[in-house]
């Protein structure tokens, strides 16, 4: 068996760790949600503010998870831990942020175009954390409950005792993301499966 | 010289999104690419030369001029006063 031990959302307007709000957007500040949420949380990693949107998306969200899941990072070898993130718009926020920057600011920005694949929020979680786990970033019609579900359960059999999975969408100023930890050598009380995966979601499954 | 360093401080901020960094921690002498210094990568390195470009009309073509060049904002204020000259 196992379980979604720990979850998290990040909308346009609210940040919340296992259903329970922990930041709040201030529209009225000059700095973007994300960076809120960073500062508001008291996290310390000088590169979030390199990091594109998506990146800090993850970035933001695998850190609220391993804070409220205490002593997770020393329950699994480094080998242990998968991630398995999707979403609809790819890097596209980046992409165009990054067309931007040779289109009007007369040169390309070398710091943008590193982050124009949207794999690479693994890539940053996995440097932070040192997870060297199975991973992959899949770009899918529309959220897909059933291919976590599917997916997860075979990277946890064959060698990943967990599974960090996550939902990132963003574009702009629509976001929505939702990241949650499964785990099969803990007793949960919310079965990993489609099913619960897309009520803890609060996605519309149409 | 005093007003150029100044203005490549607030300029490596601009460029490289240093946010916790005012161009009062950045010594005329730090190492750039040096952990006691700005801890800068190879991405950084690459936007340096789009700042010179961008900022100051230098291309920076020759990958040794670079080298010596970007170590502190000392040198990279000789290396525009020189190309400038």
């Amino acid at each position: 068996m196992s379980f979604i031990t720990t979850y998290c959302h990040i909308s346009a307007d609210q940040c919340s760790v296992n259903g329970k709000a922990v930041s709040a957007r201030d529209r009225a500040a000059s700095e973007s949600w994300f960076k809120q949420i960073y500062k508001e949380q008291e996290l310390v990693y000088p590169k979030f503010y390199k990091m594109d949107s998506l990146s800090q998306a993850g970035f933001l969200a695998s850190e609220l998870i391993k804070r409220e899941n205490k002593g997770l990072t020393g329950r699994y070898k480094d080998d242990e831990i998968a991630m398995l993130f999707a979403n609809q718009s790819s890097s596209a926020d980046t992409d165009l942020r990054f067309i931007n920057s040779y289109e009007h600011n007369g040169a390309p920005s070398p710091s943008l175009f590193v982050y124009t694949l949207p794999n690479i929020v693994l890539g940053e979680i996995a440097i932070v954390n040192k997870w060297y786990g199975e991973n992959m970033f899949a770009v899918l019609p529309k959220f897909a409950p059933g291919f976590f579900a599917d997916y997860g359960q075979i990277l946890l059999s064959t060698g990943a005792k967990a599974v960090l999975c996550g939902w990132l969408g963003v574009l702009g100023d629509n976001i929505e993301v939702f990241v949650w930890l499964v785990e099969s050598e803990t007793n949960g009380s919310l079965n990993f499966n489609q099913e619960n995966v897309l009520k803890l979601s609060g996605f519309n499954p149409a | 010289m005093e007003n150029l360093k100044e203005d490549l401080k607030k300029q490596i901020i601009e460029q490289l999104n240093l946010e916790d960094i005012t161009p009062a921690d950045i010594a005329d002498d730090a190492l750039l690419f040096d952990d006691g210094g700005l801890g800068l990568d190879s991405i950084d390195a690459l936007e340096l030369i789009v700042l010179l470009e961008k900022f100051h009309g230098i291309q920076v073509v020759n990958p040794e001029e670079g080298k010596v060049a970007f170590r502190s904002v000392d040198t990279m204020a000789d290396y525009i006063l020189k190309r400038k000259s």
